[in-house]
């Protein structure tokens, strides 16, 4: 990453195509992040005011000068969001609990098995990685529905473990494969020493693989985390209880079940991102350099 | 990587194979035996019950017969390829990004192509379900007040598309010949936040005396573009473009929240995916779904193959 900071010294381009190109990509961000504005500045109306004023959010300084009197297009509607607090927050429950227990299950058997791999070669390991890497070519469109009947089968169905499980061994495969890379390049010397010093593996696993590897462990988690976060079509099938939906199927059942009233629809819509805002906020280093390098490892 | 002591490892450290037993464990039960009972079950008519009754290759024979199904795969083609045309703009972006000068600046619009990252997928998708809604949505009251709907209607009447007519809002999920259209257009301007972040590292390894030595050759910026990034971030193209296809011929998600489970009228959007999803969640029959599901299969696993062997980067 230290070259990324010499580089853009060394263009000589003359100055004024400087300006086009920060033009052209504020002009893009700016259409890329529409659906972004149009979620919060309707999440504060209602339908009559969208429709009066569909793109600015409301302006209080502006006195109310529509016909209606009994209704003020003006003010921010912000009880749209007890509703959307109301009905978001069990599922977001939901949501953290499956997304949470999903990514530290899955990390925790990811760097096991990365630890076998990366430590020594032992017989039958190739075969062993090579059974793995196979499923990673391997499409996964025709297991969706004897998924859905093994899960019934173990009586999993209807429960928020049936989408941990389901994520925890999905999640395996591309993990280890990253971690496998962080691992081997760890200085053998470590384990040695600490083999010297009677380590277990699981002693060498805790003090030496996971501060090695915290930073690619930390975007990992991220992104099973969000990944998690935006499922939607394994708990629509595998879930049947409102009390357990989670984000994904109660958004589906909000689109489908009311007369489309638009600021709440969008308030419950920003509730709904507001824990992955929070992550994003703390953690935005991993987010932006470590989604990159480990982009380049995998 | 070979080690003299292999013999003594094993004794010594047998016990490591313990540490691969739960990936192995979860990977077999949830991955590959799902792929197997999806092979055994497309033999039998099938409904998700315990009664099963073996048809040989019945599911086959009436999947090759099925006129639905094969019209998804255009619907589904279609889509790939606008998508691999779809890269362009996050390539010109991230191309653009590493072209600046300041570093803040840099890593501002860094941070800020992963803002959308922090936007649920299917808040995004509900979004823009509003986006392209007939009466309230902001794509027909923006061509109605740029006056871009007049353009479309002049343009139907000229061609007799019979799409867009003056007074009638359109309705770009509804009407058959504007579905594919619309899920192309969907997403605009088609910033991928990851395959921008993984352009950019491709391009940061890019030796800088390049840039020296094409501008003392005189080369403008696209020659640049040309003769030095583009062919250096090949690798990192090819790897975006291999998993879009995938994923894409996979898909069915977008289309299922946006159309419905028949893919909106007269099947416009029916992808592959969700004609097996539909089958066997709307109409019970899970050993049709799992023979259509192989057959998709085999069509991604091909299409990876000949990926793999032909459009091949030197590095």
């Amino acid at each position: 990453m230290s070259a990324a900071h010499a580089m853009p010294t060394h263009f000589r381009q003359k100055k004024n195509l400087e300006w086009i190109k920060h033009l052209v990509v504020i002009g893009v961000l700016c259409i890329e992040l529409l659906p972004f504005y149009m979620m919060l500045q309707i999440s504060v109306k209602d339908n009559t005011t969208f429709i009066q004023n569909p793109w600015l959010p409301p302006n209080p300084w502006i006195p109310d000068q529509s016909a209606h009197a009994d209704i003020d297009t003006s003010s921010w509607r912000w009880s749209n969001y007890d509703y959307g607090i109301r009905l978001i927050a069990p599922y977001v429950a939901n949501t953290v609990f499956v997304a949470v227990l999903s990514a530290s299950g899955t990390l925790f058997f990811a760097i096991m098995g990365a630890y076998f791999f990366a430590r020594y070669k032992m017989p039958f390991s190739s075969v062993l990685w090579g059974l793995f890497l196979f499923l990673m070519l391997m499409p996964g469109i025709a297991n969706i529905v004897p998924l859905f009947s093994l899960l019934k089968g173990m009586h999993l169905l209807n429960t928020l473990w049936a989408l941990i499980i389901v994520h925890m061994s999905g999640g395996q495969v591309f993990n280890m494969f990253v971690l496998r890379h962080f691992m081997e390049d760890i200085p053998k010397d470590f384990f040695e020493a600490a083999e010297m010093d009677g380590a277990t593996h699981f002693q060498q696993i805790r003090h030496i693989v996971i501060p090695m590897c915290a930073a690619i462990i930390g975007t990992l988690s991220i992104f099973i985390f969000i990944g998690s976060w935006n499922e939607y079509l394994l708990p629509l099938i595998v879930l049947r209880d409102k009390e357990l939906f989670t984000l994904g199927v109660g958004l589906i059942y909000l689109d489908g079940e009311y007369v489309k009233r638009w600021g709440l629809i969008m308030s419950a819509f920003f509730v709904a991102s507001v824990p992955l805002i929070i992550i994003f906020l703390f953690c935005m280093k991993l987010f932006v350099r470590g989604l990159s390098s480990g982009a380049i490892k995998g | 990587m070979a080690n003299p002591n292999l013999q003594g490892n094993v004794r010594r450290e047998w016990r490591l194979y313990l540490f691969v037993l739960p990936s192995l464990f979860l990977v077999c039960t949830f991955a590959y035996f799902p792929a197997a009972s999806a092979l055994y079950h497309s033999f039998f008519d099938w409904s998700g019950g315990d009664t099963k009754e073996f048809i040989g290759w019945g599911n086959f024979e009436r999947a090759f017969a099925d006129e639905i199904f094969w019209k998804s795969f255009i619907v589904i083609f279609t889509l790939v390829l606008a998508n691999i045309v779809k890269l362009i703009p996050s390539i010109t972006v991230a191309v653009l990004i590493h072209r600046m000068k300041s570093d803040s600046a840099q890593y501002f619009y860094r941070v800020m192509v992963v803002v959308p990252m922090i936007v649920p997928h299917i808040v995004i998708l509900f979004i823009w379900k509003f986006f392209f809604d007939p009466n309230l949505g902001i794509l027909n009251n923006l061509l109605d007040f740029t006056r871009l709907k007049t353009l479309l209607v002049w343009l139907d009447q000229q061609f007799g598309w019979e799409v867009f007519y003056a007074d009638v809002p359109i309705g770009w999920l509804s009407t058959p010949e504007l579905i594919v259209p619309s899920l192309i257009f969907w997403g605009f301007p088609w910033i991928g936040a990851v395959g921008v972040l993984i352009y950019l590292a491709g391009l940061q390894n890019i030796d800088r005396e390049l840039y020296e030595a094409s501008e003392i050759d005189g080369a403008g910026p696209f020659q640049q573009f040309f003769y030095i990034e583009f062919p250096l971030i090949l690798t990192q193209v090819r790897l975006t473009m291999i998993l879009l296809i995938i994923s894409t011929l996979q898909g069915y998600g977008q289309q299922f929240l946006l159309l419905g489970e028949n893919g909106g009228p007269a099947r416009a959007g029916l992808t592959p995916g969700l004609w097996m999803f539909n089958r066997a969640f709307f109409n019970g029959e899970f050993g049709y779904a799992c023979s259509l599901g192989l057959l998709l299969f085999f069509v991604i696993l091909v299409l990876t193959w000949v990926n793999n062997k032909y459009v091949r980067v030197d590095k």
